[in-house]
């Protein structure tokens, strides 16, 4: 980065000798808006990093010659390797040596709770395109921290309506033994109890496990009709490897908090037929969005995953944002033009509510189908519900 | 019935794979006196390569067999060109060296085969599940359960009735000594570090069907395998083998009967051996 810096200055110091007046013209344009990716590049969950980066380059070659208030955007990517106390460092480095006004990006909640914390002092904008931990826009709440993406208890709250209306009874719960596990089994529980089904096992396997046999186990012998399950991506595809393998799902039906596009590529057949919810599933048959799958999967050569699709799209709302503030260094302007305001996203029409930053948006129940059309299994939409639905109360993690 | 005959095959087939980790990284320790954080690396390499091959060939027997003699050879040449110039320096330095060397492998392989975790699917003959009574149960992971006997036995053997297993445990009780008496030291130390690796590839591409070829699955196995070794007694085969008895016990049953505790237990038998026979079960007091 360094030696970048250096040798664009030197140009310009030297474009500057040879042509005066150009040179401020230059300059001036040359003044980028730039954006800060603190995101996963290496280790386990750099897939998730790399959505949020190919999300990135995309909109950096679609925004190409158009400028926002005269000025190019640009974007800076710094490694996290899933550590909050990295990914802190790195946010400061962008904040403070590069200049960003603008964090996005970020992978695990544990990093942005802790980079959101810090927004306050920093003066920046930190939106969330990925990170579910209700408690960002409910307990550790601050005016510089958006979330566009639907959350942990949103998707929770699109399945367990989507169950509402299924003839299962009786489920299971498996989540993963943190935060995002626990708080997402405890919101699931309570909403599936008031519609009168029972939740008949609740396990907490550690992050990082390889072998679920004692848990498939014990949801065979729990005779539940369906697993709901709050696992990271890879944890998700061995359990479901796993639990393929001891012919469990043919009994026991798989429902995902979130149905990734990465389980289906690398769980295969024996995923198919599980169902959960989607944050945003490419299939959706919108115009806007066949064609940003079009673009994306010419450029990338994939089609977009859950995080591809949402950072695009907060990348885009943040624009409009800017333009409508008419600024990107006053970010008290920014953060006034993007309260109560809204956007036309791919999966429909999102709504910044100014009293806890969480955007109101659609919900998805999904399943995971063959489609002749595609490589892989593809999340096919079952049932679209209204934002006021799946949204929870301000500053809560619970629903009416 | 059915149930204690399930978790006790589930605790042998876990057992298995980590005897295939562990085994690696215990005949390191006890030949080359080096921690090799690196080996949780060559094992997911191994997992990684067994899924081009089946890929390529369609087959996954052909894995099992090729892929063991290419991750060995990875190992010869990276112990060849960097950890040979060290022994003689103090323990940290191949303990920096052997961490380094699992970033940079960990890093390649993404950069080779992308961040996107890779299934494998068992061979045609091990898909499925077998009736047994009662008992349901995968017929891969009885596999496993053979695989990690067959190969327990292979390399006690090796050691115990070949001369090359009489040269490796010469170097391991003397390496001087040894020396002394011709024994090519330096090669028994590549030959085995290689070895070592084969094994460790050879269980990641064991595994790749049950978990799915991964970022980051070395760094999670490589920490039981240090419990296993632990355990067992750094340098002893059938150390390795009854740690990894222990621990996949402890973990399948762990999670089964008392699933809030599951992740203390290991670590619980750990400590108590650490206080008690801190040399392990099979290991030899120094």
């Amino acid at each position: 980065m360094r030696r970048r810096d250096f040798l664009g200055t030197a140009v310009v110091s030297a474009a500057a000798t040879v042509a005066g007046p150009a040179f401020l013209r230059r300059a001036y344009a040359a003044n980028p808006i730039k954006i800060g990716i603190p995101t996963v590049l290496s280790g386990g969950n750099a897939q998730y990093g790399i959505q949020a980066k190919r999300a990135c380059e995309l909109f950096a070659k679609d925004m190409k010659g158009k400028d926002v208030l005269g000025r190019p955007i640009e974007f800076v990517y710094e490694d996290t390797a899933s550590d909050p106390a990295t990914a802190v460092r790195k946010a400061q480095k962008l904040v403070e040596r590069d200049g960003v006004k603008f964090l996005t990006g970020v992978v695990l909640s544990s990093e942005a709770l802790a980079i959101s914390a810090k927004c306050p002092e920093w003066k920046i904008i930190f939106m969330s395109t990925i990170n579910g931990a209700g408690a960002l826009t409910a307990k550790s709440y601050n005016r510089y921290f958006f979330r566009m993406n639907t959350s942990g208890p949103m998707g929770a709250r699109a399945v367990s309506l989507y169950l509402a209306e299924s003839p299962m009874k009786r489920l299971f719960a498996l989540g993963s033994d943190y935060a995002w596990g626990r708080d997402s089994v405890a919101s699931f529980s309570s909403q599936i109890e008031k519609v009168k089904k029972e939740v008949v096992g609740r396990e907490f396997p550690p992050v990082g496990t390889k072998d679920f046999a004692s848990y498939i186990a014990k949801i065979r012998q729990s005779k539940a009709e369906g697993v709901y399950l709050v696992l990271v991506g890879q944890d998700a595809s061995i359990f479901l490897r796993q639990a393929h393998e001891f012919g469990v799902t043919r009994e026991t039906k798989p429902i995902m908090e979130i149905l990734e596009l990465e389980n289906m590529k690398a769980v295969g057949d024996a995923m198919e037929g599980a169902i959960g919810s989607s944050r945003y599933p490419f299939t959706l048959d919108t115009p806007r969005n066949r064609e940003f799958v079009k673009r994306f999967h010419d450029f990338h050569g994939v089609y977009p995953d859950m995080f591809d699709g949402e950072t695009y799209e907060g990348l885009e709302w943040l624009v409009q944002v800017i333009q409508k503030a008419g600024t990107a260094d006053d970010v008290e302007k920014v953060i006034a033009a993007w309260e109560d305001s809204s956007y036309e996203g791919l999966e429909g029409t999102f709504f910044m509510r100014k009293c806890d930053h969480q955007a109101v948006q659609p919900g998805f129940a999904v399943q995971a189908v063959k489609d002749p059309k595609y490589p892989h299994l593809v999340p096919k939409v079952l049932a679209t519900y209204p934002g006021e639905k799946v949204t929870p109360k301000c500053r809560t993690e619970e629903f009416d | 019935m059915a149930n204690l005959v399930e978790q006790g095959l589930n605790a042998l087939a876990l057992a298995g794979l980590l005897f295939l980790i562990s085994a690696g990284l215990s005949l390191v320790f006890g030949i080359l006196r080096v921690v090799n954080f690196a080996h949780g690396v060559f094992y997911m390499l191994g997992a990684y390569l067994g899924f081009t091959v089946v890929a390529v060939t369609g087959w996954f027997w052909p894995a099992l067999v090729v892929v063991p003699p290419l991750v060995a050879l990875v190992g010869g040449l990276l112990e060849a060109s960097t950890l040979r110039f060290i022994y003689r320096r103090p323990p940290i330095y191949q303990l920096l060296l052997t961490f380094g060397l699992a970033l940079i492998l960990e890093e390649s392989i993404r950069v080779v085969w992308g961040a996107t975790a890779k299934g494998v699917d068992p061979p045609l003959l091990l898909q499925g599940s077998l009736q047994l009574g009662d008992l349901i149960y995968p017929r891969y992971r009885l596999f496993l359960v053979v695989l990690g006997l067959a190969v327990g036995a292979g390399v006690w053997l090796c050691l115990q009735k070949t001369r090359v297993g009489l040269v490796i445990r010469a170097v391991a009780q003397n390496s001087e000594m040894a020396d002394c008496l011709g024994a090519d030291v330096a090669r028994v130390r590549t030959l085995v570090f290689a070895a070592a690796c084969g094994l460790a590839g050879l269980g990641g591409v064991a595994a790749a069907p049950m978990t799915t070829a991964y970022l980051g699955m070395g760094i999670g196995v490589i920490v039981d395998a240090f419990v296993v070794v632990v355990i067992g007694g750094l340098g002893s085969i059938p150390g390795s083998m009854a740690g990894s008895l222990i621990v996949g016990a402890a973990q399948t049953w762990g999670a089964f009967y008392i699933p809030e505790t599951a992740m203390v237990i290991i670590y619980a038998v750990m400590g108590a051996i650490l206080i008690f026979r801190p040399w392990g079960l099979f290991g030899e007091e120094e």
